[in-house]
């Protein structure tokens, strides 16, 4: 058991990072990494859906499951993680207002981050158990919240950087992005075991 | 997503509008699935049958061993080809996602063919484990397989010696399988 | 809002990967073989439009409040026909591109356009509009494949296209082992893995940045040229 703990954390952090090795939640990794503090909370809010919608939704697939219902279950899963932002949108306003105006648009569009949706539907693809599946939600957002604020913190040094004009904006952002993918490429070569 | 008070026969509508919409795109759903579920399975089946044809031939019919599920967890099934050998499926992690590959298993405990059934990994890489290239280095190989990056005898498919690496650990589990069957 | 000008907004001036920069998970993910690249790039096409009607003919019945929420349970219901139907005709399909089939559901493009265009516009536009953004799309997806698939491995049109006995032929089970250009060890494998994703797809940013900046300078010359024309007549007439 804890072994494969073991290997589902370091797997979702670092060898198959959600982002550099999956593409799994790019929208919010380049729109909302210009600061180091907005990428932090946005980690965490992250991290937050997503470990408590794995938990979720695997006992909503077990449901359709035993009801044979397996095909409602991308339908299923959008409408649980929905209401769970729309929760932590409410949470976060009542407790931490300056977070809330800082991560702005991009709280409600956790909806459609699809390393959300994404974790959720592996967890199911791979036959992750109850623990598993929170354990690789959790760890995976862990992940999404590691690689963002690495690339926050590079992206701060990119205006002091000389690059050609086309490249302004978002290209030299995901030229960035890519050598930090080469960075993760390195972790590919572990073994756990 | 601004927290006005509504009357309540309002949220009473807006909740009916959400309930009727749902239903509405749960029934087509139930209907598109009615008529796909058969082709699925069927789709699965042939899919599986070719698999086992591909790695141990045998025209009789495949009978399905009981083995210890506790003890060989990767393991899916392990079928009987009368006296040609045994065909284990096992589902694995690579390096995406789970992949699901047969092998077949001779008397003498030496693989006959690997054959993947499905796959999660990235085409042009790890995808490569389905080329026959792959596949057909596993003939005639025995227990203590491994790729030639780990100085065994299997190829490694450049760039995907993760992918390769658990096609080789997974035919090693297939032949202890078969030979804790007694 | 003509249909040629439609056209022209979702292939080039508003096109949703270059220009929108939306829906880019999917198309640095999976643009690895042409056969992954056409059948993402189709599937996103059909539910696309078929989201953009559905969404426009409710338009008047949605209320504001929850429409989100509509949204998506009526773009999650024609993604998962699609999954269906994919699972049942094109199994080879359905299995290379995995998770990123029911994570259409999340694809910007679908809740961006529903979200811009379709809950104020008719359903004939709507339909159009549908056609062109996911031509805009496919388009993005093929040429990245074709890029990564060429440098990467060597090959052109994995999946689809193969060369039997010296005659082309033509599949669509994603069996064909491509037309091979050049040898595979020659090849920058590293196209093929996530930092491909990135690089190519910045690169085709920046080529679509540099065409807006030149065609926008352009146009200011000609303006300003015209303006002299103005200001010299209007000094020769006085």
């Amino acid at each position: 058991m804890l072994e494969s703990v073991l290997t589902i954390s370091l797997g979702a952090i670092l060898i198959n990072n959600f982002i550099f090795s999956q593409f799994l939640g790019c929208c919010p990794f380049l729109g909302c990494s210009t600061k180091i503090d907005t990428a932090v909370g946005m980690g965490i809010a992250v991290t937050f859906v997503m470990g408590l919608s794995s938990a979720i939704c695997y006992l909503v697939n077990e449901l359709l499951v035993s009801l044979d219902l397996g095909y409602m279950s991308t339908l299923a899963f959008i409408l649980v993680i929905a209401v769970l932002v729309q929760f932590v949108e409410m949470f976060l306003k009542k407790s931490i207002p300056s977070l809330y105006t800082a991560l702005g648009i991009y709280l409600p569009l956790i909806t459609t981050n699809c390393a959300v949706l994404g974790v959720v539907l592996l967890n199911v693809q791979n036959n992750y158990n109850f623990i598993e599946s929170v354990v690789y939600g959790i760890t995976g957002g862990l992940g999404f919240m590691l690689a963002i604020v690495l690339f926050a913190s590079v992206r701060d040094r990119l205006q002091f950087a000389e690059y050609p004009e086309s490249f302004e904006g978002f290209p030299i952002a995901l030229v960035t992005a890519g050598l930090l993918a080469l960075a993760f490429m390195g972790f590919s070569g572990m073994q756990i075991g | 997503m601004t927290e006005t008070k509504k009357a309540p026969n309002q949220i009473v509508r807006l909740a009916l509008i959400l309930f009727v919409v749902s239903a509405i795109t749960s029934g087509v759903l139930g209907l598109v699935n009615y008529f796909t579920k058969d082709i699925i399975a069927m789709r699965q089946e042939e899919a599986r049958a070719e698999a086992y044809q591909a790695v141990l031939p045998y025209d009789g019919e495949y009978t399905s061993v009981s083995f210890d599920e506790e003890a060989w967890e990767t393991v899916d099934a392990i079928s009987q080809a009368g006296d040609e050998g045994w065909v284990v499926e096992l589902t694995f992690s690579g390096a995406q996602g789970s992949i699901t590959a047969a092998f077949g298993v001779d008397p003498n405990y030496a693989i006959t063919g690997a054959s993947v059934i499905d796959h999660a990994e990235t085409s042009g890489l790890g995808a490569k484990i389905t080329e026959t290239d792959f596949t057909d280095s596993f003939i005639g190989q025995t227990e203590g397989m491994a790729v030639t990056k780990d100085g065994g005898t299997i190829d490694t498919i450049t760039a995907a010696t993760i992918s390769s690496r658990a096609m080789a650990n997974a035919a090693n589990t297939a032949i202890a399988a078969v030979k804790a069957l007694g | 809002m003509n249909l040629k000008q439609q056209f022209k907004e979702g292939l080039i001036t508003n096109n949703p990967v270059l220009v929108q920069r939306i829906g880019m998970c999917s198309t640095m993910a999976i643009t690895t073989s042409l056969f992954n690249g056409l059948g993402m790039g189709l599937s996103v096409l059909i539910i696309l439009t078929c989201c953009n009607v559905a969404i426009s003919a409710l338009r008047k019945a949605i209320p504001n409040d929850i429409r989100l929420a509509i949204f998506v349970v009526v773009i999650a219901g024609f993604v998962t026909i699609v999954d269906l139907l994919l699972q049942a005709f094109i199994p080879a399909l359905s299995s290379s591109l995995g998770v990123f089939i029911p994570l259409i559901v999340v694809n910007c493009i679908i809740i961006g356009r529903a979200e811009a265009f379709c809950q104020h516009e008719p359903i004939g536009p709507s339909f159009f509009d549908g056609i062109f953004q996911g031509f805009g799309y496919t388009v993005v997806l093929v040429l990245m494949c074709l890029i990564r698939e060429l440098l990467g491995s060597g090959t052109f049109g994995t999946g689809i296209f193969e060369i039997v006995n010296g005659a082309l032929s033509v599949s669509f089970d994603g069996s064909a082992a491509g037309i091979r250009i050049f040898p595979e060890e020659f090849g920058a494998t590293i196209l093929i893995m996530p930092f491909g994703g990135f690089l190519t797809l910045a690169c085709l940013l920046a080529a679509m940045q540099y065409a807006l900046r030149k065609s926008a300078e352009k146009k200011e010359r000609a303006a300003r040229a015209a303006k002299v024309e103005v200001v010299k007549e209007a000094v020769e007439n006085a």
